[in-house]
């Protein structure tokens, strides 16, 4: 406390000053760019490794330019298989989270009552519990009630717990936005309230519904933690890269890198510049 | 619920609430008790299954003995009828010959020229009665044995006051650590959050909002495996411990516990720092800037507008970004699973893995579970009352 009213005579005057320095800012930008360094140096050795052909991912050891790694991708079985129940997995995740997500919107948006609040805690609890317990669970649960083994089922069902809650989440801020005029137009025009809500509050809820499956799609496939503890003796890309780092290092998983972080820009970029657009 | 039926009518308000049900109950609920419920479960297969199995053993010998038995009293009668009939197709491919593939055929066929065939038989006969009996008292036993009557079942705090001394230990340390992280976290993310939610022009905002959510969006093993390529490869370790040495491990810990647990510390501040930043600046950048300006001009210092201003403004964020962060690197696999490769000091999420996986004690690994997500509740609930928020602000 004592040296904090030290402190404004000190600096009171630099920011009053307009013509000054203000080195507030000069210290915050050069924090920013250390920070940014930071994020981005590591990821941008990776991908520098990926085009190395030396075989232990390097990128300070240059043994020439190649692509050898990222052709070497497709016949690796694993790695493909692998992608294929990522995809089967979330398809399945997307099937399911997405209903239930809306569903929990629809309820706790109109639902005036006091289990409310407790409704809500509830639903958004898996979002903040650690993945592996969720994983454990929902492993346990199958298994010990319906005798199924952990696989792509039980990963389903695991991700598909707090991905909902984040798909709800969205669908309760789109369905803050809504203007129920038009809804309530139609009830009173004689519409079933079935109509209604295909009509109206669903093609309203409709961009949503696909941003929210976009999410929950990315959400399933870069799953880690849950998918470790409920996949059982299968793997998913994810997985399977996992386990190979463990193992060792490989270019080929620098290769992997390298696509993802592609795909990653591209659709942020992409997002953005749309954003902007519509501003 | 007249606003659900208003709005949906019953048919559709109805269906809402299966579908919700199913996602409470199903994938919700019901496991975390199943969970609950094997960790508070013992299965003591000690008393009544060990007789069990004792007893199963001896009806095994038993009816070894029996066939052992059989075999002498067939042998040298079964050798005379039998013998010609493995030839008997290529003799004269006589059509009535037993199938070799049926031995009771074989028996049948022998029963007639046996030498002293009155005694023999009734010995035979007593044998084949008592191996019958034997064979399914053996399948009795053995249902039971399997069943649910021999497990004695019980419940009791067994499996958390069995915790070992080391495992107990590891729990506590990776509790401190995540707190480190998280703390540490929040003093990386701080001056980001406000400098990203304060920048001047929107395409300077909306640039540094992009080179936030790239790294963010990129797959937690990949920014894990950048740094596993840095420590491994490069050398570049002990800057990065001389660096974080100042922060947390100071002197006095030993070197090797540094190299070890300091990688797997620092790995895991850069792969959860950003779910520190976003929840922040979600907060401040909805903070009014006059009221910073009006701040300043009446003198207060940046520390002072920080602390009474931006912070109190930036609390509901600063809760999700803290919780975030907490429950990630407590419950953190992949990084110590990546990073540590076996060794460095286990974090808890990998005694919580082996005790299901290679301990195959699913109820232990239940108790451990439920102890991570207790401490994860208990800092839930420790952050909503410290920065005095409410489970709506938390999770939006």
């Amino acid at each position: 406390m004592t040296d904090q009213t030290a402190a404004i005579p000190a600096l009171a005057p630099l920011r009053k000053g307009r013509g000054t320095v203000d080195w507030g800012e000069v210290i915050l930008n050069g924090y920013l760019l250390l920070f940014f360094a930071w994020m981005f140096l590591p990821l941008i050795l990776m991908v520098l490794a990926a085009f190395n052909a030396n075989p232990t991912p390097s990128a300070t050891e240059w043994q020439g330019f190649t692509l050898e790694w990222f052709a070497r991708l497709p016949q690796d079985e694993r790695f493909m298989q692998g992608l294929a129940h990522s995809l089967i997995i979330a398809a399945g995740v997307i099937a399911t989270a997405i209903p239930m997500g809306l569903a929990g919107a629809l309820i706790l948006s109109r639902m005036q009552s006091r289990a409310n609040t407790f409704l809500y805690t509830l639903l958004v609890s898996p979002v903040l519990t650690p993945g592996i317990v969720l994983g454990a669970t929902t492993m346990i649960f199958w298994r010990d009630l319906f005798g199924v083994q952990a696989g792509l089922f039980t990963t389903i069902m695991a991700q598909a717990a707090f991905i909902a809650a984040y798909c709800m989440l969205m669908f309760m801020a789109r369905l803050q936005r809504q203007d129920r005029v038009l809804e309530e137009a139609a009830l009173d025009l004689g519409a079933s309230p079935f109509f209604a809500f295909r009509r109206v509050t669903l093609p309203f809820l409709m961009p949503t519904v696909l941003t929210a499956a976009f999410i929950a799609f990315l959400q399933s496939i870069e799953n880690y933690n849950t998918t470790f503890f409920a996949i059982g003796g299968s793997w998913t890309l994810v997985t399977e890269i996992g386990s190979r780092m463990r193992f060792g290092l490989s270019p080929m998983i620098n290769a992997i890198g390298v696509i993802f972080i592609a795909i990653t820009v591209i659709v942020a970029v992409t997002h953005t510049l749309v954003i902007r657009k519509r501003k | 619920m007249d606003g659900l039926y208003r709005s949906f009518g019953r048919p559709l308000t109805f269906g809402l609430f299966v579908t919700v049900a199913l996602w409470l109950f199903g994938l919700i609920l019901l496991p975390q008790l199943s969970m609950i419920q094997r960790a508070f479960q013992v299965e003591d297969r000690g008393g009544v299954s060990a007789q069990l199995s004792v007893e199963i053993e001896k009806l095994y010998v038993r009816q070894f003995e029996i066939d052992q038995q059989l075999r002498a009293i067939e042998q040298p009668a079964a050798a005379q009828p039998t013998a010609p009939s493995p030839f008997a197709p290529s003799v004269g491919g006589a059509p009535a010959a037993p199938s070799p593939n049926d031995p009771f055929a074989g028996l049948s066929a022998g029963k007639a020229p046996a030498a002293d065939p009155v005694e023999t038989e009734k010995k035979r006969q007593a044998l084949i009665a008592e191996r019958a009996d034997v064979v399914a008292r053996i399948g009795e036993l053995e249902a039971r044995e399997s069943g649910p009557a021999a497990v004695d079942l019980r419940y009791s705090l067994e499996n958390f006051t069995s915790m070992t001394a080391v495992h107990f230990q590891i729990f506590i340390a990776t509790l401190f650590y995540a707190l480190c992280v998280t703390v540490l976290a929040f003093l990386v993310c701080y001056p980001v959050a406000y400098a990203v939610a304060m920048a001047g022009t929107p395409d300077r905002a909306a640039l540094l909002l992009l080179a936030l959510v790239i790294p963010y969006a990129i797959n937690e093993l990949l920014r894990i495996f950048a740094w596993v390529m840095i420590l491994e490869r490069q050398g570049l370790i002990n800057s990065v411990l001389d660096w974080l040495g100042i922060i947390d491990f100071a002197a006095g810990e030993g070197f090797r516990f540094v190299a070890s647990n300091g990688a797997v510390f620092a790995v895991m501040v850069y792969a959860y720092v950003l779910f520190m930043v976003f929840p922040i600046y979600n907060t401040v950048e909805t903070l009014d800037r006059n009221q910073i300006e009006a701040a300043r001009d009446l003198g207060a210092s940046t520390w002072r507008i920080h602390t009474r201003i931006v912070i109190p403004h930036a609390k509901p964020g600063i809760a999700v970004g803290a919780i975030m962060t907490f429950m990630l690197s407590a419950g953190s696999i992949a990084v110590p699973e990546i990073v540590g490769r076996g060794m460095h000091p286990d974090w808890f999420s990998q005694v919580i893995y082996r005790r299901f996986f290679e301990a195959d004690s699913w109820n232990e690994g239940a108790a451990y579970s439920l102890s991570l997500l207790a401490a994860c509740m208990v800092f839930i609930l420790a952050v909503m009352a410290v920065f005095k928020v409410g489970i709506r602000d938390i999770a939006r």
